[in-house]
């Protein structure tokens, strides 16, 4: 097993997972963004009203607050997974559309509006970037609330507590996030982690599953 | 249904950012579609999903960008509906397509003894496969490993191996630190559905002249 302990490695991926760089180097003046939006970024509250309004609304001004929100982190998401900036442009815009066509599918007391966004995106992301079908589970249809599968104690609320999680997800282990991170943000399985890392794939599992169990951990004494 | 045998948290992890070959989706979305307990854990790996969303350093798009959402909303062009899943009798919706005539019309190849198969075609999964396999009762299939990893969803019937006893909805997320030898434990023929991403290696003398048999 390779240890991977050089400072300097760790901290050009911690820059690689934050993107940070990217974004610092663009001068002000050619940033163009959407004017209206609010700067601090909005509590999962606002973005599940705002997603909610749009939904039963169909509320436009609504909808321009959540583009203002999601869209350049979209683009940030399709770019992380290989997409240059044109087509990753293009990508958000395309999930921003069905997130628009699908709004009325969205239920706020089943999901965040970040998780909601986040699985059409990452859909859109394998039809689009990989070119393979990904098999989904509805988690939502009515077929599996008839089968009596689907319990209350679903409700988003008493799930995790999704809005500490990004601090949670930076303190983790950096071989920890790296996995993760090859995971969410290339797509790589775990066999093409094993091969880009050089690691059994025992080793792979066991830091993803290790990953995943802090988090949940975490958020659950958060509760 | 009761379910004993689960994917790996890994697996669950990878499912939900969309990163497991299509072969794996098929098998995981088959068992999620039949595990309460799953759905759950996968709901909350998609939380971590989203949480790497929100934290991502947002890249400006062109202020003109949204005009270009607006326009394509309003050219009325709607969402084409997702493809309709046609229920079959006894089998998870994800899988109608592959097998829409059930399990018990199956076009099964003999490979050995005791043990037939059935490739799902149209499944991507590199140098793996998505298949069926059916063991008759009483037969075992013999002292393999894995050269990646494997997941195989009991459909119908029993097996048991090193690990435990797996019945229908059980889900087996196997890997190469594993060497087993199952056997259809019950009196009906143990049905699976398996994807993997490489090839099996059978382990004895004997089993490996049965590779080029199976194909695994």
């Amino acid at each position: 097993m390779i240890i991977r302990s050089d400072p300097l490695a760790r901290a050009q991926r911690k820059l690689q997972y934050g993107n940070h760089t990217a974004t610092e180097m663009i001068p002000q003046a050619v940033t163009t963004t959407i004017a209206e939006v609010p700067d601090n970024t909005p509590a999962a509250e606002q973005l599940a009203e705002w997603l909610g309004s749009v939904a039963t609304d169909r509320d436009r001004r609504c909808f321009e607050h959540l583009f203002g929100h999601f869209a350049p982190r979209l683009k940030s998401y399709m770019m992380r997974l290989g997409a240059d900036a044109v087509t990753a442009e293009d990508l958000a815009q395309e999930t921003m559309i069905k997130v628009w066509h699908k709004a009325s599918l969205y239920d706020r007391s089943k999901a965040g509006a970040s998780v909601w966004i986040f699985r059409i995106a990452r859909n859109l992301r394998i039809d689009k970037l990989r070119r393979q079908r990904f098999h989904e589970v509805e988690l939502d249809t009515e077929e599996i609330a008839r089968q009596g599968h689907y319990q209350e104690s679903n409700l988003h609320a008493d799930r995790l507590d999704a809005d500490r999680l990004p601090e949670l997800v930076q303190e983790l282990p950096i071989e920890q996030l790296e996995v993760v991170s090859l995971a969410f943000f290339e797509g790589l399985t775990h066999s093409e982690i094993c091969q880009k890392l050089e690691l059994p794939l025992g080793t792979v599992k066991s830091r993803l599953r290790l990953a995943f169990a802090k988090l949940r951990n975490a958020m659950g004494e958060n509760r | 249904m009761n379910i004993n045998h689960h994917p790996d948290d890994s697996t669950l992890l990878s499912y939900a950012a969309g990163a497991l070959p299509e072969s794996f989706s098929l098998v995981l979305a088959a068992h999620l579609e039949q595990c309460e307990r799953c759905r759950q854990r996968l709901l909350e790996a998609e939380d971590v999903g989203a949480a790497l969303l929100d934290g991502m350093a947002a890249m400006p798009v062109a202020s003109k960008s949204i005009d270009k959402v607006w326009a394509a909303i309003e050219s009325g062009e709607p969402a084409p509906a997702p493809e309709p899943r046609q229920p079959v009798a006894g089998l998870p919706s994800v899988l109608g397509r592959y097998l829409p005539e059930g399990l018990d019309r199956v076009r099964w190849r003999s490979v050995a003894p005791g043990i037939r198969q059935f490739i799902l075609k149209d499944v991507e999964s590199g140098h793996g496969s998505a298949r069926l396999l059916s063991i008759d009762p009483g037969t075992t299939i013999p002292h393999h490993t894995h050269g990646g990893s494997e997941l195989t969803l009991i459909l119908k019937g029993s097996f048991a191996d090193e690990i435990g006893r797996f019945s229908a909805g059980d889900l087996a997320d196997l890997d190469d630190s594993v060497h087993h030898q199952p056997v259809a434990d019950t009196d009906e023929p143990c049905i699976c559905l398996i994807a993997t991403d490489e090839r099996l290696r059978f382990t004895g003398v004997f089993s490996r002249l049965l590779q080029p048999l199976v194909g695994i």
